[in-house]
């Protein structure tokens, strides 16, 4: 009986400590993302008090009569592909880099991390300008090296905007991976490396077989938000092409935001987001098991 | 949890032997330049927000201003409604980023000492809300807190930035509240303190450093926000930074020199307070996301 009694009053404790956070955490986080599933069915403008269920009807037409969706479907891929690769890669380099007993590594990590920390609409507003084709860097650049010919308007071009927006966003994210990798360089047993080198091992098979397998887990976590990260690329896209020219950088998240928010299309643009909600849950959920295995495996 | 310290990277440096090591050199000259580069767009910006539009167009790109046109800044602050702007950025990041972490300190701090039923699902399901995009939901977002008649103020804006925020510092303080040792709570217990009293009077104190870090990345990610501001703060008396040099850019982009200047107005606090608190910013990145 006193034993059931210090529980309930454990339990009591225990719930004045977590309502506040878990309260608005349901309200403001949960709630949005179990609606946006039931708007995905509806047909309303966002504005009228009543809204009409349409079943599937707003799958069907985004999968079959949005040619913008697809677009936006492919961009997205290619955008993923791309800072799944780049970012984490060039991270890696530097890290393995400034692991290194260098003069004034502190303040080249510094001036590698100094992007993230900005805010991705100025970096956004920032790239744009230097993007200029009239008094941009580059164009200035180029015209001091008597190469005015490569001048164009990368952002206003088709084939080079995704482009010349993911240079903008390796700019801003290589930092993020760096510092990642510098502390799961953190955790490569230096007696390994020591006896590899008495062994005789030279610097690229110590990379392959010592340092390397450690940082496998690293190497996960990197990868995986990196895809997250990308799957959401909002800012940085609004900021510097706005999903134009002709919808040639053109990404899943803008186009949800577009469709509901300056279309007036909620069952659309829910519907968008739906499809975005589900392959993201595909790439976390496996990562949560397995991050949850390594977890117990460890203790 | 691992951080990188000083201490830690000199134990890690490879021992230095006495012939000069040629590919370290070539390393060191590949990084530097490298890191030249990932400078060379600030310096861009710094020179070009000092010029006026006439040195824009005549001088080249990384030649220094000739004459500090200062006026850049003092024009881009009336047009940009800097005023209003930095205002609203500071109420909401001064009453959001201590709110946050205390909430989530107080959650992470019963899910990580005391046993109660649900207590693992729930950590579970704050453990999921930590990889999902709120990008994905701008438009619900808008409808509930226009329904709740929020949008355009600051508890309407301040609530979903604390609820998106929650899951990530529950995390990574539950990891660090569970490393305490048992007895301290549990003497405490026996002398009669609740939890509450526990976690103000022993968890606070102690956990200091991951606070300061959680507190530095907040301040950061909060002040950077865009996305969320753009659909719930619609009025421009209630624009945050980010949003007025959004507004900034699509209004005055050929006044190039105040253009710039609204960059590193807009982006100096952030940076300012990168400089000052590194390390902790860095403890805090790779704690709990990268085990040693």
């Amino acid at each position: 009986m006193k034993a059931k009694n210090s529980n309930s009053r454990e339990t009591n404790e225990a719930l004045f400590l977590i309502v506040p956070a878990i309260a608005i955490y349901v309200v403001f986080a949960v709630f949005p993302m179990v609606d946006v599933v039931w708007l995905s069915f509806q047909k309303w403008n966002g504005l009228d008090a009543s809204k009409q269920f349409v079943g599937i009807a707003n799958y069907v037409d985004i999968f079959t009569k949005d040619p913008v969706f697809w677009q936006a479907f492919r961009n997205s891929v290619i955008w993923t592909v791309l800072s799944t690769i780049f970012p984490p890669m060039i991270g890696l380099i530097l890290a393995l880099g400034l692991n290194q007993p260098l003069f004034g590594r502190n303040a080249m990590r510094a001036i590698y991390y100094l992007p993230v920390i900005i805010a991705p609409i100025a970096v956004a507003t920032m790239w744009r300008w230097m993007y200029d084709p009239f008094f941009g860097l580059f164009a200035q650049l180029l015209t001091s090296w008597g190469l005015q010919s490569w001048i164009k308007d990368w952002l206003g071009t088709r084939e080079t905007a995704l482009y010349a927006a993911f240079i903008a966003l390796i700019w801003q994210s290589v930092g993020a991976s760096m510092v990642l990798f510098l502390a799961g360089l953190q955790s490569v047993d230096r007696s390994l490396v020591e006896a590899a080198r008495i062994d005789g091992a030279n610097r690229r098979q110590i990379f392959r077989f010592v340092t390397l397998p450690a940082l496998r887990p690293t190497i996960t976590i990197v990868l995986v938000l990196s895809v997250i990260g990308s799957l959401k690329a909002f800012d940085i896209i609004y900021g510097l092409t706005g999903g134009g020219p002709a919808q040639s950088t053109q990404m899943l998240a803008l186009w949800a935001f577009t469709q509901s928010m300056q279309i007036f299309d909620f069952g659309h643009g829910s519907a968008i987001s739906v499809v975005l909600l589900i392959i993201t849950l595909l790439i976390v959920v496996p990562y949560m098991r397995w991050a949850k295995k390594r977890e117990g495996g460890e203790e | 949890m691992t951080s990188v310290s000083e201490n830690q990277m000199h134990a890690d440096d490879i021992v230095i032997k006495p012939q000069r090591d040629w590919v370290l050199v070539g390393l060191w000259i590949a990084l530097f330049v490298t890191a030249a580069i990932w400078l060379a767009p600030f310096v861009f910006i710094v020179f070009t927000s000092f010029k006026s539009n006439g040195d824009v167009m005549t001088t080249s790109a990384f030649a220094p201003p000739l004459h500090l046109q200062t006026s850049n800044y003092t024009a881009a602050w009336d047009k940009g409604r800097f005023g209003t702007t930095l205002f609203n950025s500071i109420i909401i990041t001064v009453i959001k980023v201590p709110l946050g972490i205390f909430l989530s300190a107080m959650c992470a701090y019963a899910l990580a000492r005391i046993r109660f039923p649900g207590g693992n699902i729930l950590f579970q399901a704050i453990l999921f809300g930590t990889m999902i995009p709120f990008q994905v939901m701008l438009a619900p977002l808008f409808t509930l807190v226009n329904s709740l008649k929020l949008i355009d103020t600051y508890p309407g804006i301040i609530l979903p930035y604390l609820a998106f925020g929650i899951p990530y510092q529950v995390f990574i303080l539950h990891a660090f509240f569970r490393a305490v040792p048992r007895e301290l709570t549990e003497a405490a217990r026996i002398d009669g303190a609740s939890h509450f009293t526990i976690f103000r009077r022993i968890f606070l104190p102690i956990s200091l450093p991951v606070l300061a870090a959680l507190f530095i990345l907040d301040f950061v990610a909060t002040w950077n926000e865009f996305a969320m501001a753009l659909v719930l703060l619609q009025d421009r008396e209630m624009w945050t930074l980010p949003l007025g040099l959004s507004a900034f850019q699509g209004q005055f982009s050929r006044d190039y020199g105040q253009l710039n200047a609204a960059i590193i107005m807009t982006v100096l606090p952030a940076t300012l307070v990168y400089l000052l608190f590194q390390r902790y910013f860095v403890a805090g990145l790779t704690s709990g996301s990268v085990k040693g």
